[in-house]
């Protein structure tokens, strides 16, 4: 299955994914009613954007008592059925990262379901720091990345010791 | 010869033992049994059907065709009541007179509701809130104009109240103790939600003792208190707590204590023999003596390990560590861990941070064991970050960091694109 990844790096907090997402769940232009959300920390410079990470073994999906999460079989998502979720709340209090919101209108909880296999985040996505990847491959980048990194460390260290 | 398994319940722990055994094991022979009829249901939604949230239906957690995918042969209804079981020669005697054999069993069996033990309290207008069954006979006794009395102050009897008060119903409380949900909030929380609860005109007696209940002639009821004189009701509710239905492993209970003793495996002291969910006195998260967490949540974890403990797997459970949230009376109520300080301990206290009216978070020793809160529905996602801290018992640098990051990012929510309200900001940001 394929996640949204964010690269700090990239991301401007122009909070593009958070409008993005609130309108296509919510028809809405309110940030509220975003399932993604960007947090800011301009000290030091940072945004970073948070959704859902559809973990393997979820404990939001065991924990409802109303059966209305369950694991999509083409996009691996967490899903919350709507028309299941009674508002317990169960499940906002199980998420370990907050990134299950309550629908006060309708009275049910809402969380990112990857937007049927297209998120609407990473199509919005200005700068491209959102992708929808595959996490084998970003762990490969990221090794590569990192061993590039290390690389380059441990060669300026030897060249001064040599010097 | 075939190994077999039996589970005695149908509930959130047994289900959730069973959906673990069968990841191990597709070929062994399981069979459930429950004295409730039908498939499972959920019992935390009752009060979110009778409220008029989900209809009955939505009740109804699995099919049969569930059980069907299972493997599993579903015997349920009060034929299947469990009167016996042998450990000695492996079998289930069921109220039918049926014996049902096994060679590894889980005792998912739960609680049951307990009643104050004062003369009256079996009258037919009298009613608990536990089964589907219970549910269903409320049903149609919920009519607006028509008076109840719930008898205390618990998450179940005040979500009894709240739904009372929704459906037009005039609504009184009673509660022994000196302050609604003894153990379910601490003082200054418990205050917040009684003023919240009379503003809904929805009275709310406490430290009132009730001595009896007498027939009134026209169906309904007086409910006699010490302090208050008679209270007049159509419909009671009592919901004073629950006790495990622990008598069917009697040779593995310790004496004075209620529930099964568990350990870190959900194994009782018989051997191939196991407990899980309300009936399970079990390891805590917390450390300390065993308690028993009469909570869903607890019975889904402690039924994971234990159907993987029955196929043999050897998980080993962290402990249980409770969890609580509902709303009601305008307030998103959640408690977490160990709610009350002892001496030692650090209290952090935030009140009016943004959607969240009141939060406390106990440390020990640097390490956070317990919070309870008051607030928006948002409030439940910010404590549900606290929960991992507690489970991994990370220290004060983490707790801190949460707690003045959720201050910080007040101000600094100031000087960013206003949220149209700032409910939703989370305490932990990123």
């Amino acid at each position: 299955m394929r996640i949204v990844l964010a690269d700090v790096g990239l991301c401007v907090a122009c909070r593009g994914c958070e409008y993005a997402c609130a309108y296509e769940h919510n028809g809405s232009f309110e940030r509220n009613a975003s399932l993604m959300r960007v947090s800011f920390y301009p000290a030091a410079r940072v945004a970073v954007s948070l959704t859902c990470m559809h973990c393997q073994e979820a404990w939001c999906l065991e924990v409802c008592p109303a059966g209305a999460i369950s694991r999509d079989s083409d996009t691996g998502a967490v899903k919350i059925d709507a028309s299941l979720c009674a508002g317990c709340k169960m499940c906002v209090l199980a998420c370990p990262f907050g990134n299950i919101h309550f629908d006060h209108e309708r009275g049910v909880a809402q969380k990112c379901d990857l937007c049927s296999g297209d998120p609407a985040c990473v199509r919005s996505c200005t700068t491209g720091a959102l992708r929808f990847v595959e996490p084998e491959d970003v762990a490969v980048t990221r090794r590569e990345t990192l061993d590039a990194r290390l690389l380059r460390v441990l060669a300026t260290q030897r060249t001064g010791a040599a010097e | 010869m075939l190994a077999r398994v039996a589970i005695v319940g149908n509930s959130a722990a047994a289900l959730s033992a069973l959906e673990r055994f069968r990841q191990y094991d597709r070929q062994t022979p399981v069979t459930v049994v429950s004295a409730e009829p039908g498939v499972a249901y959920s019992r935390v939604l009752l009060p979110y059907y009778l409220g008029h949230k989900i209809h009955l239906r939505g009740l109804f957690i699995r099919t049969s065709s569930f059980y069907k995918r299972m493997g599993v042969e579903l015997i349920s209804g009060s034929s299947a009541r469990v009167e016996e079981v042998d450990t000695a020669s492996r079998r289930l005697k069921l109220a039918s007179g049926r014996y049902v054999g096994f060679d590894k069993l889980l005792i998912a069996s739960g609680s049951r509701p307990t009643r104050p033990p004062i003369p009256g309290i079996e009258h037919p207008a009298v009613h608990e809130l536990w089964t589907l069954r219970d549910a269903v006979e409320l049903e149609p006794l919920l009519r607006k104009g028509a008076r109840m009395l719930v008898i205390g102050s618990g998450f179940v009897a005040l979500q009894a109240a709240w739904v009372g008060y929704r459906r037009g119903l005039f609504v009184t409380v009673v509660e022994l103790e000196r302050r609604i949900m003894p153990r379910v909030l601490d003082e200054p929380a418990a205050r917040l939600l009684s003023e919240a609860i009379g503003a809904h005109s929805v009275s709310v007696h406490t430290g009132t003792h009730t001595e009896g209940l007498e027939e009134d002639g026209r169906g309904g009821v007086h409910v006699y208190t010490r302090e208050l004189g008679p209270l007049a009701a159509d419909v009671v509710v009592v919901a004073t707590g629950v006790r495990p239905n622990d008598a069917l492993l009697a040779e593995a209970l310790e004496p004075g204590l209620a529930g099964i003793p568990v350990d870190r495996s959900m194994a009782t002291v018989v051997d191939g023999v196991f407990a899980a969910g309300d009936v399970a006195r079990g390891p805590t998260a917390l450390g300390g003596p065993l308690e028993i967490h009469a909570l869903w949540p607890t019975a889904v974890e402690q039924g994971k390990v234990a159907g993987a403990n029955l196929a043999g797997a050897r998980l080993v459970y962290g402990g249980s560590l409770s969890m609580n949230v509902t709303e009601m009376f305008g307030y998103t109520v959640v408690s977490l861990g160990r709610i009350f300080e002892t001496s030692g301990e650090r209290v952090n206290v935030y009140r009016e941070l943004r959607g969240v009216k009141y939060l406390k978070v106990i440390e020990k020793d640097g390490v956070p064991v317990g919070a309870v809160a008051l607030g928006d529905p948002e409030t439940a996602s910010r404590l549900g970050q606290l929960r991992p801290l507690i489970r991994q018992r990370r220290g004060v640098k983490e707790l801190q960091a949460i707690l003045e990051e959720g201050l910080a990012s007040r101000q600094l929510s100031d000087c960013l694109p206003r949220p149209v309200s700032g409910r939703y900001q989370r305490l932990k940001e990123a």
